[in-house]
C-alpha cells in the first residue's frame, strides 16, 4: 500500500513475474506472510507445498482475485497488486481454477470462442450489425478454437454442452479456453488433480507444447511431484505463507528444510 | 364483430405485448443471469411516459395531476419511453452492481420497485396517484378512422410487428459475440472477469437494453388498456413476467413468446372464469396461487422450460477440412507426418501438440 509508484523501471527483466514481500491476513490467520518469488520468462516454474502452505491464496493475489495487504506483483515490470482481475487478464496474465469451472450451458467451441480479449463483435452495435470485421475475426477465432481442440482431443466434442464433459476433458477443455486468451504467463491451480495418469501426461505434453511453440510462461500449482519434476525446471517450495526453497526436485530432495516441510523422509 | 371474437382479439393483443415484455426478461435472466425483481417498475416507468407524453396538459380542476402532458405523437412517445426506463435502469445498475451479488442486487430490485410504486402512488402530482391516469391517446385513431374493433386489428397487427423486430433484435444478440459474453457472464462470473472480461459493464449494458424492452412494451400496454394506475404494476406483478419465462424457457426467446401466451393470458384469464366463492378477493389472489404451483411444477419437473434453450451448433462448413473423427465406424488412422497431424488420446504413438500449432502458424 505504500507503494505509489505502479511502474518501477523500463528495463526489460528477465523476470516475467515479481513477487515481493506479500501479505494476507484472514483476520489473525497470516495465510501469506512476505512471500516474495519470481517467475522467467518463458520458464515453467512449480510452486509446491503442503496443504495451507499458502499456494492458492498466492495465486489468487496474483491474478487479482484478492486483494493484498501489503507487497507488490509485478507483470511485465508494472505493479498488478491493485487491478482488477479483468484488466490482469487482459496484460496477459490467465489462470485456471483448482476446481474446473465450465460455461456449462454454452458448447465446447463457444466457451473457446467466448475467450479471446478484445472482440470487436462484443461491443453491442458491432455485434449486432455483425460488420465484415466482426465477421472476419469471429472467423479466425473460430478456426484457432478448431485447431485446438482438435489438438486437444476436444474436437468430436466441439457441438456439445461443456457441462456434459468428464472431469478430464473439462481440465483440457479449462486450458484450451485460457490458451485462446493468448496469455503470456498461465497460472495453473492443480492442473492435474482428479485426472487419470493418461491424461496427465496428454496435458503434460499440451503445456511443454505450449510453452514452447507459443512461448508461454508457466506457473505450476501441483501436489503431483512426478509431472512437477518432468515439466519444471525451477520449483518453489512454500510453507506456512512463505517461501522455504527454490530449485531442481533433485536439488530440493536433498534440502532438509523441504523435507522436513513436504516431502517427508524417503 | 362477434363479442367472442373480440374477446379472442384482446387476448391475442396482450399476448403480443406480454412476449414483448417476456423477451426483455429474457435479456436479463436468459441471456446474462440477472436477478431482476424490479422488472414491472420498467414496464411501469415506459408506460407513464409514454402515456404522459401523449396526453394534453392536466387538467386540475378536473381533479387530475401529472407532470408532462405534452400532446406528443404516439411513436416518438414511445421510444423516449422505453428510454426512460432505459435510465432507470442504467442509474440501478450503476449503484448496485458494481458491490453487490447477484442475490443481494435482487433483494434491491425488489426494494426498488417497492419504493417507486410507493412515490408514484403517493406523489400525486407526479402521475396522478392511486387514481392513475386515463384517455391515454390511441395512436393514429384520427388518421385511420376506424370503428372500434377495425381499430383494435391494427393495434394487434402494430404490436405484432412491434413484437416481430423486438424478437429479431433478441435473436441476434443472442447469437453475437456480445451475446456469448454476457451468456459467459451468466454461466460464472468468475470465469468471465478471469477472461478479461468487465462483468460490471456487461450487466449493466444487459440491464439496460433488457429494460428499454421493458419500456417499450409498457408504452404499448397502457396504451391498449387506456388507462394506468399503480395497482396494475405493483411487486408481485413481476413474478407473473418471471413465470412467463420459467415456463415457457429461459434464455429462448420462442419460449419467451410461449410463456406470455401461457401465464399471463391463459392461465390468468382462466382464474377469471372460477366461480366467485369464499371471497372476491380469493378469486383475485388465486392467480397468484395458480401461478405460484405452476412455477413450482415447472422447477421440478420441466427447469429448462417448455422450450429448451437452443444449442448453437457450428455450421458443417466451417469445420476444420482435414478433421478426422476419432469416434465411430468411419475412424481413420490419423495421419502423423501430414501438416494436419492428429494427436489422438487413444493411439499409442501421438504426435505433440507442438507440430500442429506449428502449422497453425502461432
Amino acid at each position: 500500500m505504500q507503494h505509489a509508484v505502479t511502474t518501477t523501471t523500463s528495463l526489460p527483466s528477465t523476470y516475467l513475474l515479481e513477487v515481493q514481500h506479500l501479505v494476507k491476513a484472514f483476520g489473525g490467520l497470516r495465510a501469506v506472510d512476505d512471500c516474495s518469488l519470481t517467475v522467467a520468462r518463458g520458464s515453467i516454474v512449480g510452486l509446491i507445498g503442503p496443504n495451507g502452505a499458502g499456494k492458492s491464496t498466492v495465486a489468487n493475489l496474483i491474478t487479482g482475485f484478492l486483494r493484498a495487504d501489503a507487497g507488490r506483483v509485478l507483470f511485465n515490470g508494472a505493479d498488478i497488486a491493485r487491478l482488477p482481475i479483468h484488466r490482469i487478464a487482459q496484460r496477459g496474465l490467465t489462470r485456471t481454477f483448482q476446481i474446473t469451472r465450465e460455461l456449462e450451458r454454452m458448447t465446447v467451441t463457444e466457451n473457446l470462442l467466448a475467450a479471446p480479449h478484445h472482440q470487436l463483435g462484443e461491443s453491442f452495435w458491432l455485434g449486432l450489425l455483425s460488420t465484415p470485421a466482426v465477421r472476419r475475426q469471429e472467423e479466425e477465432n473460430l478456426q484457432r478454437a478448431l485447431r485446438l481442440l482438435r489438438d486437444f482431443d476436444l474436437y468430436d466434442l466441439h457441438d456439445e454442452y461443456a457441462a456434459n464433459l468428464s472431469g478430464g476433458q473439462r481440465r483440457l477443455l479449462e486450458l484450451a479456453r485460457v490458451v485462446m486468451t493468448q496469455p503470456t504467463l498461465l497460472l495453473l491451480d492443480e492442473p492435474f488433480a482428479g485426472i487419470n495418469p493418461v491424461l496427465c501426461a496428454r496435458l503434460g505434453e499440451a503445456i511443454e507444447a505450449l510453452s514452447r511453440a507459443q512461448g508461454i510462461t508457466f506457473l505450476i500449482i501441483e501436489h503431483n511431484l512426478a509431472m512437477v519434476e518432468r515439466l519444471c525446471s525451477s520449483v518453489i517450495v512454500m510453507a506456512l505463507g512463505r517461501v522455504i526453497a527454490e530449485g531442481s526436485m533433485t536439488e530440493l530432495r536433498e534440502n532438509p528444510a523441504v523435507v522436513d516441510a513436504y516431502l517427508g523422509e524417503g | 364483430m362477434p363479442p367472442f371474437f373480440f374477446y379472442l382479439m384482446t387476448l391475442a393483443t396482450f399476448a403480443v405485448i406480454y412476449g414483448v415484455l417476456v423477451i426483455g426478461l429474457n435479456i436479463h435472466w436468459g441471456y446474462t443471469g440477472i436477478l431482476d425483481f424490479m422488472y414491472i417498475a420498467f414496464v411501469a416507468v415506459g408506460g407513464y411516459v409514454t402515456a404522459l407524453l401523449g396526453l394534453p396538459p392536466a387538467q386540475p380542476a378536473f381533479g387530475e395531476t401529472y407532470v408532462l402532458g405534452f400532446n406528443w405523437s404516439f411513436f416518438p412517445a414511445l421510444l423516449v419511453g422505453g428510454l426512460a426506463a432505459a435510465l432507470l435502469a442504467l442509474v440501478t445498475g450503476l449503484l448496485s452492481f458494481r458491490r453487490l451479488r447477484s442475490d443481494y442486487f435482487s433483494i434491491v430490485t425488489v426494494a426498488i420497485s417497492l419504493i417507486l410504486w410507493t412515490v408514484a402512488g403517493n406523489a400525486t402530482p407526479l402521475v396522478n396517484g392511486w387514481d392513475g391516469i386515463t384517455g391515454v391517446p390511441q395512436p393514429l385513431a384520427d388518421v385511420l378512422n376506424l370503428d372500434f374493433n377495425g381499430y383494435g386489428l391494427f393495434y394487434l397487427g402494430l404490436c405484432s410487428v412491434i413484437l416481430l423486430l423486438v424478437y429479431l433484435f433478441a435473436e441476434r444478440l443472442y447469437a453475437s459475440p456480445f451475446g456469448r459474453v454476457l451468456r459467459c457472464v451468466r454461466e460464472d462470473e468468475t470465469v468471465a472477469q478471469g477472461l478479461g472480461k468487465n462483468v460490471f459493464t456487461l450487466r449493466l449494458r444487459a440491464f439496460v437494453i433488457g429494460a428499454f424492452i421493458a419500456g417499450i412494451g409498457g408504452g404499448l400496454l397502457v396504451t391498449y388498456v387506456d388507462a394506468f394506475n399503480p395497482s396494475a404494476w405493483a411487486t408481485p406483478e413481476t413474478f407473473i413476467i418471471w413465470a412467463a419465462l420459467l415456463l415457457g424457457g429461459g434464455a429462448n426467446n420462442r419460449g419467451a413468446m410461449l410463456g406470455a401466451v401461457l401465464v399471463p393470458v391463459l392461465f390468468t384469464e382462466a382464474t377469471r372464469f372460477l366461480p366467485n366463492f369464499y371471497s372476491p378477493e380469493f378469486v383475485n389472489a388465486s392467480r397468484y396461487i395458480v401461478v405460484g404451483i405452476l412455477l413450482i411444477l415447472t422447477v421440478r419437473f420441466s427447469p429448462q422450460g417448455l422450450i429448451a434453450e437452443r444449442r448453437l451448433r457450428i455450421s458443417q462448413r466451417k469445420l476444420l477440412p482435414a478433421a478426422i473423427s476419432m469416434r465411430g465406424p468411419e475412424r481413420v488412422a490419423p495421419d502423423l507426418t501430414g501438416p494436419d497431424a492428429v494427436s489422438s488420446l487413444l493411439s499409442p504413438e501421438r504426435t505433440s501438440v507442438e507440430d500442429t500449432e506449428a502449422h497453425s502458424g502461432k
